[in-house]
């Protein structure tokens, strides 16, 4: 949604053509995502001319302060639509940033990893908003995520497994 | 207005910014260098927006007030004290991927 699409689409900006085909997978509910997305990747196909990428939507996971037991729920719905889609992409490296969305498909990978099907790194960005405390999404996949990285000094002292790398959106 | 696809031309040619606390609209501002008054919404005292207003109040980027004190920080701010914003650094979290990943 909104900030998160716009925070990635900057991680992505100064990425190498070697990061490709390039997933996008954003919640059905997001109006917004695909236009900003569609014109990143329309100016990238200037530099690199054989750029690909693909979008994929799947079920909102949660709205904002829904509440935990029926934010159980609605994930677990999005996994029915995570899990083939991560299973049929299998990718080498899943890049996210926060919004609900991500926690379903990082499960996805995560299980097709436990069951030897396929090994995705798992590299975590919280949002820039996020100064003293982590995000829900956050609180979750730092146990889960290869990499966890944040941009303010405070979390990484609260977070000491966390990567701060300074301000990169 | 009610909503338009992007605020970049106001912006350009704007000489002051007045804006709420989403980040959003705070960095789109900063980044363009413009001067910027950040108005804190109390109602919404627990909203983790107000994380980032606040670090860029400590650091010197924004004015802060509150809807009832608007005016008067209006009339009495010091523009001239507030710093730039540096720019962030996606190259750094590219050179940080590529090692991850194995492409050096």
């Amino acid at each position: 949604t909104g900030g998160h699409t716009t925070e990635i689409l900057r991680l992505l900006s100064c990425l190498s053509e070697s990061y490709s085909p390039r997933h996008y997978v954003f919640a059905d509910s997001d109006k917004m995502s695909e236009a900003k997305i569609c014109s990143f990747e329309q100016k990238r196909a200037e530099t690199f001319p054989n750029s690909q990428f693909t979008l994929d939507r799947i079920p909102r996971s949660r709205e904002v302060r829904q509440s935990w037991t029926s934010s159980v729920v609605t994930t677990l719905y999005s996994m029915l639509y995570s899990l083939p889609l991560t299973y049929k992409l299998k990718p080498d490296l899943i890049l996210c940033n926060g919004p609900g969305t991500c926690v379903p498909v990082c499960i996805s990978a995560l299980l097709l990893g436990l069951l030897g099907i396929k090994r995705t790194i798992i590299v975590y960005v919280e949002s820039i908003c996020r100064v003293e405390t982590l995000s829900l999404s956050g609180k979750i996949l730092y146990y889960f995520s290869d990499y966890f990285i944040v941009q303010w000094p405070d979390l990484k002292e609260k977070y000491p497994k966390s990567v701060f790398l300074g301000r990169i959106v | 207005f009610r909503f338009k696809d992007s605020l970049a031309e106001d912006l350009r040619s704007a000489d002051l910014v007045i804006s709420h606390a989403g980040a959003g609209s705070c960095l789109e501002a900063l980044e363009k260098g413009k001067p910027l008054v950040v108005v804190i919404n109390e109602k919404l005292m627990n909203n983790h927006q107000l994380e980032l207003a606040k670090q860029l109040h400590r650091d010197g980027h924004v004015i802060c007030c509150n809807c009832s004190t608007l005016v008067e920080t209006l009339q009495s701010m010091d523009l001239t004290a507030l710093k730039p914003f540096p720019p962030g650094q996606p190259e750094k979290f590219a050179l940080f991927l590529d090692k991850v990943v194995g492409f050096q």
